[in-house]
């Protein structure tokens, strides 16, 4: 391994849960420097997404895109990542200005990362610059290094996989033996070709004998590593990782790490057993409340649905009794895996391989593909994480085209062979091309929001239509919102999430705000009042999660038994209550949950910020597709005319529907749509913004951003 | 005049059992058929204070009347990832 550039360090002492510490890498000059910060940053930025939040917001400007070398790629955990004693401290954030939105993104993911990099001396990692060659980065906390490499070249297969590459490199470093000492992050050949690469965090299993995966996987952020021609980093630490953050007071974190363990190992069991079933035990819930997103998101159940519900999974694929936990010390350990899986497809047929997942997610992605196989789950789970693509804009770019030909909006002439709901064939064809950048493939890897475009012009000329008639048809069922695919839930019949998904800054992922069962199916929010306050207070206790280093599972997927005696459960406080516990008792903080609040506060209109200074920050940005309020077409409306007819019924008081079903299809899609836009008002009023969603300068500078660059932004935007 | 009583996701494995009737009487509530299957099916744990109650897709009170062939389900709590 040829060294380019090294550095020696003296790795700075965790404390508190903080080492003050920022590593920037720069790729093109080789630049490596080590930034002490300065001790209001932690207090006004928190950690993870916080810390990317400010580092772009400052080094970035409205002309970066995901390809510019000063586009900043930042890896962060946060105070609170890397505690044993606590559940679910594994994570850290990879943010970056995406391909797909051309915003802000950042994607949370697990692993040994974050925490192997806070214990090498760094808070956050934050890389620029373009490299000449393909590099990898090394940051050795033991021996005191960080190198840029050339990345070394092994066989072609070993290559082109982030899984393989990933993999080989961790035991190459380490004489060839795999250690937990050791983490990497990498990016595949998918992420050269397709605008949704994923960052995949890998670390070794002691329990499985192997190297595992989880991704960053919403908005390119793989893709943004590779446009880096940056192939992976290495971390290594061999501190212990208990008591790993030095915390103020290691009692206070021992008990809140103990009392929420607790309610862990006492509540999951009797709910969704996460820790047995992994997150496939979503499919059958949202199949049995019309969720599942069946065909592009049209159908919300299917007769097929059953054959990818979790048991099938547990039953034939996933190896049992054994705590998969992502990080050490996490008792929900809800991340399944598979041994010995034979590829029945593609270039790899024949070969048995271990998969990592599948997650609800995956699962939710082949349905919207129409695919009900748990083989061809397992094939396309694997498959993407090989090649380092996003499952979730893989599937709905792949069924998003598939509509199309169904529709007629493509022939099979554009698209080199029938692209049909329900053909494995067809989109496992549809797949490797993608990752190749081979035929239609290299158009299905720019996703939905360009994928229109390339449909409209094609079908325009052909029938010597209007481009922009095309396009409004093609708004209906095209599901993204700002450039982003949603994930897999269908939102049609909960309005609080139409909002969790068009409000959310990044683009429709549910890490902002996931409502629908509190709204459709417990009704816990049942006024617009309720959803707007709602679509306030969760984005931001979920950015508090996101900038300190956590998983939000243990919080928001199992509930306290001592919520149902609170005056709004859903909001699971008896649980908050313990990680502002864990908080304080980390960094000596005397924080109450309103702190934390405003906190996340500050970031999530520094995010607003961004998005307004690259474009994607005013109302007409938070539009939704219309599939995503109502049933865009006619058949969707008559999969469920009764249950339509009954809504309608409800909501128009005591005047009659009209006698035709297609009138009563017509009216149910104005009155969804008018019902969104009387949210978006009732929600911008909730947070302190403008009509047109923009903050207002009093709101700004109550969270001390009002700075040069906002006011310029503010005085353009006329506010 | 029966109810079905579904059993979804872990529910389905602790019971063994996909689904089961229960007969009821015109006067027959949703606090019946909980006290029913936590009476039946003890191992599925539910609480009879906090579990959410599902009646043909829409969450009941504990003192709806059911209608004959209604379906009846106990729900998680489930708030995304």
């Amino acid at each position: 391994m040829e060294i380019l550039k090294q550095i020696k360090y003296r790795p700075a002492r965790v404390a508190g849960g903080y080492t003050d510490r920022l590593l920037r890498i720069d790729l093109t000059s080789r630049e490596i420097n080590i930034e002490k910060l300065a001790p209001d940053f932690k207090a006004k930025y928190t950690g993870g997404r916080g810390y990317a939040l400010k580092l772009i917001w400052e080094g970035t400007t409205r002309d970066t895109r995901y390809d510019s070398p000063e586009n900043i790629l930042v890896m962060a955990s946060g105070p609170l990542g890397n505690e044993p004693g606590f559940p679910g401290t594994g994570k850290f954030i990879v943010g970056t200005i995406s391909p797909m939105t051309e915003t802000f993104i950042d994607s949370n993911v697990g692993g040994h990362f974050g925490p192997l990099l806070k214990l090498a001396g760094f808070d956050a990692l934050a890389v620029t610059g373009i490299s000449k060659e393909e590099v990898i980065v090394l940051i050795n906390g033991d021996a005191g290094t960080i190198a840029i490499a050339e990345a070394p070249r092994y066989d072609r297969a070993t290559d082109d996989g982030a899984l393989s590459y990933g993999d080989r490199l961790l035991k190459e470093v380490n004489d060839g033996q795999y250690s937990d000492c050791l983490a990497a992050v990498s990016a595949g050949r998918g992420a050269l070709h397709a605008r949704y690469g994923v960052t995949h965090s890998l670390f070794y299993d002691r329990r499985r004998h192997r190297i595992r995966s989880k991704q960053a996987g919403r908005g390119g952020t793989g893709t943004v590593m590779r446009a880096k021609k940056l192939k992976s980093i290495i971390v290594r630490s061999s501190l212990p990782k208990a008591n790993g953050n030095n915390p103020v007071d290691k009692k206070g974190v021992r008990a809140a790490g103990r009392a929420l363990k607790q309610v862990i190992s006492k509540a999951d069991p009797t709910q969704l057993h996460l820790s047995a079933w992994g997150t496939t035990i979503l499919s059958e819930y949202m199949d049995k409340f019309h969720i599942f997103p069946v065909d592009n998101y049209q159908y919300g159940q299917s007769p097929d649905s059953s054959k990818l519900f979790a048991h099938v999974f547990l039953d034939n694929y996933f190896s049992h009794r054994l705590p998969d936990g992502c990080y050490y010390g996490c008792n929900l350990a809800c991340a399944k895996g598979a041994e010995n899986v034979e590829l029945t497809r593609g270039p790899g047929a024949g070969r048995k391989v271990s998969v990592d997942g599948p997650e609800y997610e995956t699962v939710g992605a082949v349905c919207c593909m129409g695919i009900f196989d748990p083989q061809y789950v397992m094939e396309y789970n694997w498959y993407c994480d090989q090649y380092g693509i996003d499952v979730i804009s893989t599937g709905v770019t792949i069924a998003f085209f598939m509509e199309c030909f169904e529709r007629g909006y493509l022939t099979a002439e554009d698209t080199g062979y029938e692209l049909k709901f329900g053909s494995i064939s067809a989109a496992d064809k549809c797949l490797h091309e993608i990752a190749s950048g081979r035929g239609l493939g290299r158009v299905v890897g720019q996703g939905v929001a360009r994928g229109k475009k390339w449909v409209a012009k094609k079908y325009a000329a052909r029938n010597k239509a209007s481009e922009d008639e095309v396009m409004a048809e093609l708004n209906k069922f095209g599901m993204e919102v700002k450039g982003l695919e949603f994930s897999m839930y269908i939102s049609k019949e909960s309005l609080a999430q139409q909002g969790g998904y068009g409000f959310s800054l990044k683009g429709p992922q549910h890490d902002e705000a996931w409502l629908i069962f509190i709204d459709q199916v417990y009704q816990e929010i049942p006024t617009l009042e309720d959803k707007a306050a709602a679509l306030k207070w969760f984005p931001l206790i979920r950015t508090w999660f996101n900038a300190t280093g956590l998983c939000k599972l243990h919080w928001i997927d199992v509930r306290n038994p001592e919520a149902s005696a609170t005056p709004e459960p859903s909001k699971n406080l008896p649980t908050l209550a313990h990680y502002v516990d864990y908080l304080n008792a980390t960094t000596g903080s005397h924080k109450s949950l309103q702190d934390i609040l405003d906190d996340s506060e500050r970031l999530y209109i520094l995010q607003k910020l961004i998005n307004l200074r690259q474009g994607k920050g005013t109302r007409s940005s938070d539009q939704i597709p219309l599939r995503a309020m109502a049933p865009a077409f006619f058949n969707e409306y008559q999969s469920r005319a009764e249950y339509y007819d009954r809504w309608l019924g409800q909501n128009r008081g005591s005047r009659k529907l009209p006698a035709s079903p297609r009138q009563r299809h017509k009216l149910l899609i104005e009155r969804r749509k008018r019902e969104y836009q009387q949210l978006c008002d009732a929600v911008y009023e909730q947070k302190g913004f403008t009509a047109n969603g923009i903050p207002r300068r009093e709101t700004v500078a109550r969270f001390g951003l009002l700075d040069e660059e906002a006011r310029r932004l503010l005085d353009e935007m006329g506010v | 005049m029966i109810v079905t009583i579904e059993f979804l996701g872990t529910q389905r494995t602790l019971a063994g059992a996909d689904s089961v009737e229960m007969p009821i009487t015109k006067k027959s509530r949703v606090s019946d058929a909980l006290e029913y299957v936590i009476d039946k099916y003890p191992q599925l744990k539910l609480d009879k204070d906090t579990a959410l109650v599902v009646v043909n897709q829409q969450l009941a009170s504990r003192d709806q009347v059911f209608k004959d062939k209604d379906t009846i389900s106990f729900v998680p709590f489930i708030s995304g990832g």
